[in-house]
């Protein structure tokens, strides 16, 4: 397998078309990030409202690649031993039992305490070996030998010794195992932060970081993904589907519903067979893109305005661009 | 491009956004892995390694904007900006066209006599760095540099040509000409004076104006301040939250406790069948805190029941009390509104005059001392003038017994404490700790104290 850096991007250009080309339709700011990123060896901080493509993005990013995605979900209460490493308490225990006759052979002829204690010297970080380790994501992500992308997924949730923890990895990708040493990376990983802002990060994590805001997409960039997203869609009612979710974006909602949403609901009415918008099919399948009962109403009062806008705004297109 | 990189970063710091050395450095490597042929991928580049979070984000954008249209609106032809005078002078101080090859090498008067408008925006920029344009902080200081970035592009040359060509006779069309296109260019340096102005001395004298509120006697701040004040103030307790409150976490499985594991497993011949895991439990402070808001202390109390808000919004276990007489217990109130809001119905509610510390501190030996333990910390705000009445200082005595500490601010100077009505000497044995507080500064070093204590010793 290829290493990840033997990889190239010639251009913005040209992340954009790999990316197109593994289905995920980047906007120009996302993707100079990613050039950037990849061309500084920097993770990137993602920012943006939940199912903007944060993660989609990681995953693009480590096809195009053609590396494996190690995903680490953080949540408060996540530490070393969870993210990095933890002895196989266990297996130790077992083992130290089992081999309780080898020891008794291997001290055999020992004389005295110190002898024993110089034989047992020499085999004791057996049990402090990577047999007896258990790695987790990030000891992983650092093993990797071709690299990969690491994705560190909602870092917001998790505590500030975590993040603190990070920034040891973050910076020069090793991290320090008291029993094994320091570990450093093979080839440094591609690492992707993602937040949704429920809390502050500090700023020496962000210094670290390169800073991508995804936000919503504009009603161009939407029915682009559409299109490479649902291609059995018909162009009439992609237009109008678009146009239908910009306006309810509008809307002063507990929850915006975000591209995944629109790809859900533009796949639930290709299963229906519709060939436009109408008032009845958009109130039944509301529940789609829109999570709480309050959203639900609150749209529902603007439906007729709205579907009566997105299928003029449909019509509009389609004359300007049949 | 080096220069204009440096100027642009002061102008982002000019913004209220940080650039840090190893940021500039970061953009730098950014330029040059993107180059400058894309405006747009430049300013995502940029906006990438220069913001940290979506608000510096959109200070950057401005910015950015507003920075490098700077040419831009600089080189668009007559009849924008300057429309309403058709002239042929009219557009002096904007360029476009080919340069002029620096600003001393061409006079004045030929470039404003044939309109070179490039020339004369790029020896109008010349000027300006010259002068350190980007140094500018005060409004007070425009004219100075008007005059400054005229000067260096050779005005006084210009007057001179002027006076020689108003002597001849038969060129009053010429002198009339020279005198508007004079005018325009003074409209142009200034107009550029201001922008740059905007720029460049937004945050700074922000900060001086931050500075000097924060060093005022709280009592000469005034009702406009009230909401600049509020917010450095939060930005306070904002950092100071950061530095000492963690988050809220009953117990976090941490390492195995080898020792207390061994210890444990001794009855099983050290086989380790029960583990133990060191766990850390968090205590978080508590917190009462007693407000003065009666007559005596009026020009203060807003900022103490402020500082209170304040310190509600960062400690959870916290009870608010305010007095003149009695005690009132405004937690309800501090947690259910507004800062303003809250505030003006404290003072409304409970403010008035008369203060009678014993009775407050005979309220808080009936309401509170059954709550106050050794975990409690007391802050008591207030300037101790009881109106000659009886000061109780036997429940200030066991407060200072039962409390973990006991806090006194006062908003007077030490010098007038136990003068006239005053009880603070009386109070003051009684206390672990007595302040004078009275500007923002003290209140943040006392909030700071207050924090530490009650963090280290949980």
């Amino acid at each position: 397998m290829k290493s990840l850096y033997e990889h190239r991007f010639n251009s913005v250009a040209a992340v954009e078309t790999e990316f197109a080309q593994a289905q995920y339709i980047a906007s120009r700011q996302i993707a100079t990030s990613v050039y950037l990123a990849f061309n500084l060896q920097k993770p990137i901080l993602v920012e943006g409202p939940a199912g903007v493509g944060k993660t989609e993005l990681a995953k693009t990013m480590a096809e195009v690649l053609e590396v494996p995605l190690i995903r680490m979900q953080c949540y408060e209460g996540l530490d070393e031993s969870k993210a990095l490493y933890e002895w196989k308490y266990g297996k130790q225990l077992l083992y130290t039992q089992l081999l309780k006759d080898k020891l008794g052979e291997l001290m055999e002829g020992a004389k005295g305490l110190a002898q024993s204690i110089e034989r047992l010297h020499s085999h004791d970080d057996l049990f402090f070996s990577e047999h007896f380790l258990e790695p987790r994501p990030l000891y992983k992500a650092l093993h990797e030998e071709a690299g990969c992308v690491l994705l560190i997924d909602e870092i917001d949730k998790s505590d500030q010794e975590f993040e603190a923890f990070l920034l040891e990895v973050l910076s020069d990708f090793q991290v320090s195992v008291p029993e094994l040493g320091t570990i450093k990376a093979t080839v440094r990983p591609f690492v992707f932060l993602t937040s949704n802002n429920t809390r502050e990060m500090s700023d020496a994590l962000k210094r670290r970081c390169l800073h991508l805001y995804i936000p919503f997409p504009d009603a161009k960039l939407e029915r682009r993904i559409l299109e490479t997203r649902v291609p059995g869609l018909s162009k009439s009612l992609r237009n109008e589907l678009v146009a239908f979710i910009q306006n309810v974006r509008t809307l002063e909602l507990k929850k915006q519903p975000s591209v995944s949403e629109t790809i859900d609901w533009a796949k639930v009415l290709l299963l229906l067979n519709a060939e436009h918008l109408n008032v009845d099919m958009v109130r039944d399948t509301l529940n789609t893109f829109l999570k709480f009962e309050e959203d639900i109403a609150a749209a529902d009062e603007r439906l007729v305005n709205f579907v009566g806008k997105a299928r003029e705004e449909g019509a509009l297109l389609h004359a300007r661009n049949p | 491009m080096q220069e204009t990189l440096e100027d642009f970063f002061k102008a982002l710091r000019g913004s209220d956004l940080d650039v840090t050395l190893t940021d500039s450095i970061e953009a730098g490597r950014a330029i040059e892995i993107v180059g400058l042929a894309d405006r747009e991928v430049l300013k995502h580049a940029l906006g990438a390694t220069l913001a940290k979070s979506m608000d510096e984000r959109l200070i950057f954008d401005a910015c950015f904007d507003r920075f490098f249209s700077f040419d831009a609106f600089k080189e668009r032809p007559a009849g924008g900006g300057d429309g309403v005078n058709t002239t042929p002078f009219a557009m002096e101080g904007s360029g476009s066209g080919a340069g002029s090859g620096g600003s001393g090498g061409q006079r004045l008067v030929d470039m404003l006599m044939r309109q070179d408008q490039a020339g004369l925006a790029k020896a109008m920029k010349e000027a300006a760095r010259q002068v350190g344009m980007t140094d500018i902080w005060f409004f007070t200081q425009k004219g100075l540099y008007i005059q400054k970035i005229q000067k260096q592009m050779g005005s006084e040359q210009l007057d001179r040509d002027l006076a020689q060509l108003a002597a001849q006779p038969g060129q009053s069309a010429q002198v009339a000409a020279l005198k508007l296109a004079r005018r325009r260019l003074f409209e142009e340096v200034k107009d550029f004076v201001e922008k740059q102005l905007a720029m460049y001395g937004t945050a700074p004298t922000k900060r001086l104006h931050d500075e000097y509120l924060q060093a005022q006697k709280l009592s000469n701040i005034e009702q406009r301040d009230f909401q600049r004040m509020h917010d450095i103030v939060r930005k306070i307790a904002k950092r100071l939250s950061v530095i000492h409150s963690k988050k809220k976490k009953q117990e976090d499985r941490g390492v195995l406790d080898f020792r207390k594991t061994l210890r444990r497993n001794v009855a099983f011949d050290g086989v380790m069948f029960e583990t133990y895991w060191k766990t850390k439990v968090i205590d978080r402070p508590k917190v009462i805190a007693i407000c003065d808001v009666s007559g005596s202390v009026r020009a203060y109390a807003k900022f103490l029941l402020l500082f209170l808000y304040s310190l509600s919004e960062l400690l959870s276990k916290i009870r608010s009390f305010a007095f003149t007489n009695t005690l009132v217990d405004v937690t309800a109130t501090f947690d259910g509104m507004p800062v303003q809001q809250a505030v003006d119905k404290v003072m409304k509610d409970v403010g008035g005059s008369g203060t009678d510390y014993g009775q407050m501190f005979m309220d808080l030996q009936a309401q509170l001392m059954k709550e106050i333990d050794k975990k409690t910390t007391v802050l008591i705000l207030g300037d101790a003038r009881n109106n000659n009445g009886d000061p109780q200082t036997e429940v200030m005595k066991l407060l200072h017994q039962r409390a973990k500490r006991v806090i006194w601010l006062n908003p007077e100077p030490r010098v007038f404490w136990g003068l006239g009505d005053s009880e603070m000497k009386r109070y003051l044995p009684y206390c672990h700790l007595a302040k004078e507080c009275n500007t923002v500064k003290h209140l943040e070093r006392t909030m700071d104290d207050l924090l530490r204590v009650s963090t280290a010793t949980a």
